[in-house]
């Protein structure tokens, strides 16, 4: 939209600007300051580890793991979107996911019918998420008539059997690997390397070549010197991914404050009541799940732009669909940008305490700065505080990812985001949450 | 697509001819059928004990306990642990069975006791919550104990927790040789353990059945399954039904987890959480919500599967390794196409949330 | 005495304020009828006393002691019978086990089930049908006998006549009679003249409070006293 026709259509603007422009600006005062955060997170972190050292490294999360919390808090939100604000709980949402992810890597290695290898990574993410939706279609054709339980069961059935599939079909290795060890872009040698670039199609100067060794600059301006700590491959793609989910993020935002989303969170908290109204809710849950299924599939093809490299572990399991189910619970079901929160606090968590991935965390910073005398006491058998410390908080993120889920659920049911806007009274507690937890957050009056 | 018809179709993909000749063999000797046919009682056994717990919590407290799995894993490494320190099987067969079935009543002992405990401290306080919040609880708990039960194995090196391989030694050191392999009763090939599953199968289907028609709780338990408001109203208290259910209900998950832990398909590890909390899902929706006698039957119908299936692929009818869980999803998806409320589900349940 | 006793009783379904601060009483061997339209809070006030819908500020007094803040199986035990609108049979259970379940944790289930099959004689001849496939009237049969084997000293009974056949209505009315000649009843009944012959007091109600009350034999049919407030 151009801003004359615009200002035509707003009549009482006056000053220099139109009244939209001011209005727009002050609706999303929030997420101009949320990207800025996002946007100057690489710099920041660069400058307080360069400054501060193992200390900063404990603390913070690298930007190699924001990038994760990028692709999955996407595929979160587009979680929440289907199972927060219409209510059906889909169990089986990492099914499209491994679409999106799969969809890019056979697409590339040219094994599905009509298409040809080597297209372009862009061609191949929207293509992936237009399958997906075909997909949910087909999945909602059967599921939508059930509700509750059923409902959850069927799309996790439905999500299983592509898991087990990912795992068992040889066609997906052509170089006769296991498909369960996973798969890479450009395994058949007829094929060349995956060098999957992200941005505006046809616009070289919009597009960056995303991975660990892919572009180190951005809109022609070079990364490298000004990063001393950091990968400035990483920060490029922490960009041009962010960029995306940006995007993706405001769509759904828009769906859900369109007379659309009004249906959709009708039907959450009385079908009876919308289809009495005279919605027919099937398709209105039919499409919420389709546009739910686009971006997910989004997500999952991210993962592999980055990556170059997926596993049914990553994809298809049914873990990925349980630990989007935590971050938006933490984050705020029925908030839509929460659950990319919930995932930037658990992946926090994850690496303070378990280290997850490589280096940051709590446990280096005490192995160094515990005497060693503590550290190789004997606890029992053999056994010292170092490897105690060494099993307890290496890897086992999961552990205190899960303790922290069920506090959340216990105490704080209404997530990170959904308690931040009832404080500041933007947005009421949902009918959906019962009147127990109304009351206890004091919109029960 | 045409890579995915050839594997999908077996034969094409083995590159053999299909082996119609395997399959008229099956339903035409009846020594192979038979042999079948007791490998999918032994196996439905297994999945009913696994599942019962889980539709008993269900039927009467609407909870879908995603825990279910991590206390049959419990169960697993507590006998695992149990029959290692013990020494079975090095006191004979009669000496070992009796063991293990100390053991297998102990497990279910503790494990029901955890069950309260998890009842009281936790599940209890969201009764009035919408159902979903029941679903997070109880998963938030199984992540916490499957990584708490990884960061054991790992800290006592039990085997590698972060690789989650098998640990099979219990099974290797400790089952009696005569449970080991196969033996032959009138020309059936039998497994040394499946007569012994199928009678703790029966056992339990028995003692459920006693405990839901003919005990005071079990009456109390299937008025308050219909309407606990009302049962509530009449003087039940249904908050301590709850937790004697839940006990139950995790006592013979706990138990379940003793079996596996013998069982050449299942032994102890972590994933075994999730590997038998998927298909008991299946098994109590299949069967429909709430209805015991459903589950039974699901279990059977997905037992003698699951057997025909591990039959295919042995005689390589079938070369798709994990053909066993596509079934039991495939079930799962068929039969809520045909049937949504599964086999005998009752109207209402399972509908919210 | 007096047996039970409501004082200022406000209840909520989540926002809205269904009980407007509720005063009613009930003493020892009467009936009283709690009279009203549809919708003014008859059922609420059952379900406050029982605490399945908790009050959120007042008292409730049952044989002197507080019932607010008790769970319900502890209001049951401590004597007070439900026999609600729609009866809730457990369906599925047979009659003789519907029966089974009211009897208080220390009684004898024998003597129960005789004195629910001397009541109701087709109780029964039907013990082992499933009481979802019993008629209308002995549903309510089965659901009064549920109240009278409960050990209990206050019977709340809420519309017993409904969707029942005039020959049925009579037997039920005469049920009731019977037991109250043993319990104390609180009676929400449509039907009039029905519970004006059963009770012996009424308290009437209107958008969740008590707006008039008295003496049945102060009072007829078709008293404009009535009408007022029971006429839709």
């Amino acid at each position: 939209m151009s801003t004359e026709t615009a200002s035509t259509e707003d009549t009482s603007g006056s000053g220099l600007l139109p009244a939209w422009v001011g209005q727009y600006l002050r609706d999303h005062t929030v997420h101009i300051a949320v990207v800025a955060l996002f946007v100057l997170y690489p710099f920041a972190y660069d400058f307080l580890v360069g400054q501060f050292g193992l200390f900063a490294e404990t603390l913070l999360l690298r930007p190699r793991t924001m990038l994760t919390v990028l692709w999955l808090g996407l595929f979160a939100m587009s979680f929440d979107f289907v199972s927060g604000y219409t209510g059906y709980l889909s169990f089986g949402h990492a099914a499209f996911f491994g679409i999106g992810a799969y969809f890019v890597v056979l697409g590339y290695n040219g094994q599905l019918p009509l298409l040809p290898a080597e297209l372009p990574f862009m061609t191949l993410l929207v293509l992936g998420a237009l399958v997906a939706v075909v997909a949910a279609v087909l999945v909602g054709l059967i599921s939508f008539r059930l509700s509750g339980v059923y409902f959850a069961m069927i799309t996790l059935g439905v999500s299983e059997i592509l898991f087990v599939a990912s795992k068992n079909l040889d066609f997906i290795t052509p170089g006769g690997s296991d498909p369960a060890d996973g798969v890479t872009p450009g395994t058949p040698s007829s094929v060349e390397t995956f060098n999957p670039e992200l941005g505006v199609p046809f616009v070289d100067a919009l597009q960056v070549e995303l991975g660990a060794f892919g572009d180190t600059s951005l809109l022609g301006l070079d990364l490298a010197p000004m990063f001393s700590e950091t990968s400035p491959a990483i920060v490029v793609s922490y960009f041009a991914i962010g960029a995306v989910v940006l995007l993706c993020y405001l769509a759904m935002q828009r769906i859900i404050h369109s007379p659309f989303g009004r249906v959709m969170i009708a039907i959450s908290e009385n079908e009876e009541r919308a289809r009495a109204i005279g919605y027919n809710t099937f398709w209105f849950k039919m499409g919420a799940f389709a546009v739910s299924a686009f971006f997910g599939a989004i997500a999952g093809g991210l993962l592999v732009g980055y990556q170059g490299f997926i596993n049914p572990q990553n994809s298809f399991f049914f873990l990925v669909t349980g630990f989007a189910l935590v971050a938006a619970i933490i984050g705020g079901l029925k908030t839509l940008a929460g659950p990319l929160f919930g995932y930037l606090f658990l992946e926090w968590v994850e690496e303070f305490l378990a280290r997850e991935g490589s280096g940051g965390g709590l446990q280096p910073f005490l192995e160094q700065n515990i005497p060693d005398s503590i550290l190789d006491a004997t606890i029992s058998g053999g056994l010292t505080v170092s490897k105690a410390m060494d099993s307890f908080m290496t890897g086992h993120g999961e552990f205190y990812a899960g303790i922290i889920f069920v506090l959340f659920v216990l105490f704080v049911p209404i997530g990170l985001l959904g308690t931040l806007r009832l404080r500041l009274g933007t947005e009421s507690v949902s009918k959906h949450v019962s009147r127990k937890i109304a009351a206890r957050f004091g919109g029960d009056k | 697509m045409t890579g995915l018809t050839a594997a999908l179709d077996p034969a094409l993909a083995a590159g053999v001819p299909l082996s119609v000749g395997e399959v008229v063999d099956l339903f035409t000797s009846p020594t192979e059928f038979a042999s079948v046919f007791v490998e999918g009682l032994a196996k439905a056994s297994l999945y009913l004990m696994i599942a019962s717990g889980l539709t008993l919590i269900f039927g009467l407290m609407d909870v879908i306990n995603f825990a279910h799995g991590a206390f049959t894993m419990y169960g697993a490494y507590i006998a695992g642990t149990a029959v290692l320190a013990l020494g079975v099987g090095s006191m004979g067969l009669v000496g070992s069975v009796a063991t293990f079935l100390l053991i297998l009543v102990g497990v279910f002992v503790l494990l029901a006791v955890l069950g309260v405990v998890f009842e009281v401290a936790l599940i209890r306080r969201l009764y009035e919550y919408p159902p979903i919040y029941m679903i997070l609880l109880t998963f938030g708990v199984s992540i916490t104990m499957e990584e708490l039960m990884r960061m054991l194995v790992d800290y006592y090196n039990v085997n590698s927790g972060r690789e989650a391989i098998d640990w099979s030694i219990p099974r290797d050191e400790t089952i009696p040789e005569s449970l080991d392999g196969t033996f032959n009763l009138l020309g059936v090939s039998i497994g040394g353990l499946h007569p012994f599953q199928i009678l703790l199968g029966i056992l339990t289907v028995a003692g459920i059945w006693y405990f839901l028609n003919e005990t005071r709780y079990g009456l109390f338990v299937r008025a308050g399954v219909e309407d606990d408001e009302m049962a509530r109203a009449l003087g039940i208290n249904i908050n301590r039904t709850f937790t004697v259910v839940f006990a139950i209900g995790s006592g013979l998950a706990g138990a379940a987890g003793v079996m596996l832990m013998w069982s050449p398909l299942w032994r102890v590890n972590v994933p075994l959480a999730l590997g038998v909390l998927l298909p008991a899902f299946v098994i109590v929706i299949v069967g429909g919500l709430g209805s015991f006698k459903g589950t039974v039957v699901a279990s059977l119908l997905v037992g003698m599967l699951d057997a025909l299936a591990t039959w295919a692929f042995r005689v390589e009818v079938v070369t798709f390794t994990d053909i066993d869980q596509l079934l039991i999803f495939a079930i799962l998806v068929v039969m809520l196409i045909l049937q949504p409320r599964g086999l005998f589900g009752v109207e209402g349940q399972g509908d919210h949330g | 005495m007096t047996l039970l006793e409501l004082d200022d009783v406000h209840t909520y379904y989540g926002q809205s304020h269904i009980l407007q601060g509720v005063d009613l009483s009930v003493e020892e061997g009467e009936v009283v009828a709690l009279l009203g339209r549809n919708g003014v809070g008859k059922t609420t006030t059952f379900r406050s006393i029982l605490q399945l819908t908790p009050p959120r500020q007042g008292s409730i007094q049952f044989k002197g002691e507080e019932l607010v803040g008790k769970d319900t199986y502890e209001v049951a035990d401590a004597g007070i019978g439900w026999i609600p609108e729609d009866r809730r049979m457990f369906s599925r259970l047979s009659v003789e086990e519907n029966v089974r379940a009211s009897v208080p944790g220390d009684a004898s289930e024998a003597e129960a089930l005789e004195l629910a099959y001397e009541t109701f004689p087709i109780l029964g001849e039907r013990a082992d049908q499933r009481a979802g496939d019993l008629s209308g009237g002995q549903q309510q049969m089965l659901a009064i006998a549920r109240g009278l084997v409960g050990g209990n000293d206050l019977l709340l009974v809420d519309e017993p006549s409904e969707g029942l056949a005039p020959k049925i209505v009579t037997d039920v009315g005469e049920a009731l009679l019977a037991a109250s000649e043993s319990l104390p009843i609180l009676l929400v009944e449509q039907k009039l003249g029905l519970a004006l012959d059963l009770a012996d007091r009424f308290y009437v109600m209107d958008h969740g409070t008590i707006v008039d009350s008295g003496k049945t034999s102060e009072v007829s049919v078709d008293d404009e006293r009535l009408r007022r407030y029971l006429s839709a």
